[in-house]
């Protein structure tokens, strides 16, 4: 029998760690994701959270470790089960990785088409009324480069919603948005959410979107997990990175790091008339 | 000593090295197309897909291969004609057109012209679509990429490299009238019933054999190349691209040419 995905399922990551060949980026990671809410995945960048985000939906093997969706382990399925459990995930890729050589309507038609029955007619009007909850309804027969890159997220999270998915991922869905957009992105997440009650997984460094959105948080940092509970814990954290991270505080002066680097160096002499000058 | 050692045996390891590193390359390729082969017969909405493929790789070709084909074709009438007239046997031409253009240089002048046209694009467009999360994207919605993307290309150039050849070789055979009968003055007569004589079905279905070969080859290439982009280590994002386009192109026509010689070897 086909693996199917229940509503609103919770994801469970065990033990596991994540990264390319041999390189582990974040390790010993075991969190729950609860089912029905919106979890954030959060840290600084480089630190791993699209990493963690590719290796659940399993286009990159874990090092080690294993992950489960609702009841199903998902290292363990079969390329066909996993098949089954896709069709009930969305994503939002951070650039909205709309198919370039289609136009929105045909985008976010795709897979109606690929995994349905549905006659053209009924496929028509399923897409206008997603892209009708983005406020894309007038642009489905612009192409993806015709589009703003706000446009662009908005259709992807429509493509991401077509087939009323149990879980919806989202990769930085507010990188490079202005604040309007970006809050209007947050906005719709929490609107798909209280309509359709799924679990929605948003991986971000956005932290305006985390106190606007999030009922869960995990803090990945310095190759682990630094943080993960409520937005209340997180906000009463004292851990230092974390406060650091949240009151938006620099780690250091840039000038004196680099001084510190070239008083090591063998240019000492030069680097330092150099910052003299410049100083002057 | 052991410095010594290995500083001779380096340059041996590193043939070594490289030819594993062929080998297994070829060996993955050839994966990738029976992968992509299989699918072809997955469903019939591959059907839609592989009419869009057969209109970019087939149709779009045939003003280049066209003119492609009738400067070839006049250049073998002229160069054919004159060595011919010094021994008197000018009435062989259309035989010597006919036959060098079926079974060598249409196959090979219109694979080679279709990786410069088509197979570069195919690269940088799957190559594109990989940098930019949409092959990605494509597997997360449970729609397999090989399916989707590569079985219609495949497919298309299995349909698609033949009848360009066979119009290569047709309007070629013009070019060589042009210049051997029209302009040089050669008898009509002699020349068409020459072609006619001259093409035996071993010639005709030899052609087309390279012809199908050089499409699996050339559309193998540059769907894997493009495919696998991100995998490059001398190039990532646009550069990587550019990179894989380069490549696919050159590997391409250089194994049309070693695939070339083979079946010319075992084929007539």
């Amino acid at each position: 029998m086909a693996a199917e995905l229940k509503a609103a399922p919770d994801i469970r990551l065990e033990d596991l760690t994540v990264g390319y060949g041999d390189v582990a980026v974040v390790r010993d990671i075991n969190v729950t994701l609860p089912g029905g809410k919106i979890s954030l995945i959060l840290g600084g960048s480089g630190c791993g959270k699209s990493t963690l985000l590719k290796h659940i939906l399993r286009l990159h093997p874990p090092i080690a470790g294993r992950m489960y969706i609702g009841d199903h382990d998902i290292c363990g399925l079969s390329k066909a089960d996993f098949r089954c459990i896709k069709q009930g995930l969305g994503v939002l890729f951070q650039d909205g990785a709309l198919l370039g050589s289609l136009t929105l309507g045909d985008n976010v038609a795709l897979p109606l088409r690929e995994h349905t029955r549905l006659d053209e007619a009924a496929i028509a009007r399923i897409v206008r009324s997603k892209l009708s909850l983005v406020g894309l309804e007038d642009f489905m027969a612009y192409y993806p480069n015709q589009l703003s890159g706000g446009m662009r997220k908005r259709g992807g999270l429509a493509r991401a919603m077509v087939m009323d998915p149990a879980i919806l991922f989202c990769d930085e869905p507010t990188s490079g948005l202005d604040p309007i957009n970006s809050a209007e992105l947050d906005q719709l997440l929490l609107d798909h959410q209280a309509l359709f009650n799924m679990t929605i997984v948003v991986v971000s460094h956005d932290l305006q979107s985390t106190w606007a959105i999030a009922d869960y948080v995990v803090v990945l940092g310095d190759g682990r997990v630094l943080f993960q509970g409520d937005v209340d814990a997180l906000r009463a954290t004292t851990d230092p990175y974390l406060r650091r991270f949240l009151d938006r505080k620099a780690q250091g002066g840039a000038v004196e790091r680099l001084e510190d680097e070239l008083d090591r160096s063998l240019m000492k002499e030069d680097c330092s008339k150099y910052w003299t000058s410049l100083r002057k | 000593m052991s410095q010594e050692h290995s500083s001779l045996t380096a340059p041996v390891a590193a043939v070594g090295r490289a030819s594993l590193s062929v080998v297994n390359e070829m060996g993955a390729m050839a994966l990738f197309f029976l992968d992509g082969l299989r699918l072809v017969f997955s469903s019939w909405s591959q059907f839609p897909k592989m009419v869009r493929q057969i209109f970019f790789i087939g149709v779009k070709s045939v003003s280049v291969i066209t003119l492609i084909a009738v400067f070839t074709g006049m250049v073998i009438g002229l160069q054919t004609y004159y060595a011919l007239a010094k021994f008197g046997s000018e009435g062989f031409l259309g035989a010597a057109v006919a036959l060098s253009l079926v079974r060598e240089l249409g196959p090979v002048l219109t694979a080679i012209m279709l990786t410069g046209r088509a197979g570069s694009s195919m690269t940088a467009e799957i190559g594109v679509m990989r940098i930019t999360e949409q092959i990605d994207a494509l597997d997360v919605m449970a729609i397999n990429p090989m399916s989707f993307l590569i079985s219609p290309k495949l497919a298309a150039s299995i349909i698609s490299f033949p009848l360009l050849t066979a119009w290569f070789d047709l309007v070629g055979i013009g070019g060589g009238y042009l210049t051997g009968v029209m302009l040089m003055g050669g008898n009509a007569g002699v020349y068409t019933s020459r072609v006619e004589s001259a093409l035996g079905w071993t010639d005709i279905s030899g052609g087309f054999t390279k012809s199908l070969v050089f499409g699996v080859v050339v559309c193998t290439v540059c769907c894997y190349k493009g495919y696998f982009t991100h995998l490059r280590k001398d190039g990532v994002g646009p550069e990587g691209v550019s990179s894989s386009t380069t490549s696919a192109v050159v590997m391409s026509c250089v194994l049309v040419l070693m695939a070339d010689y083979l079946l010319t070897s075992i084929l007539f």
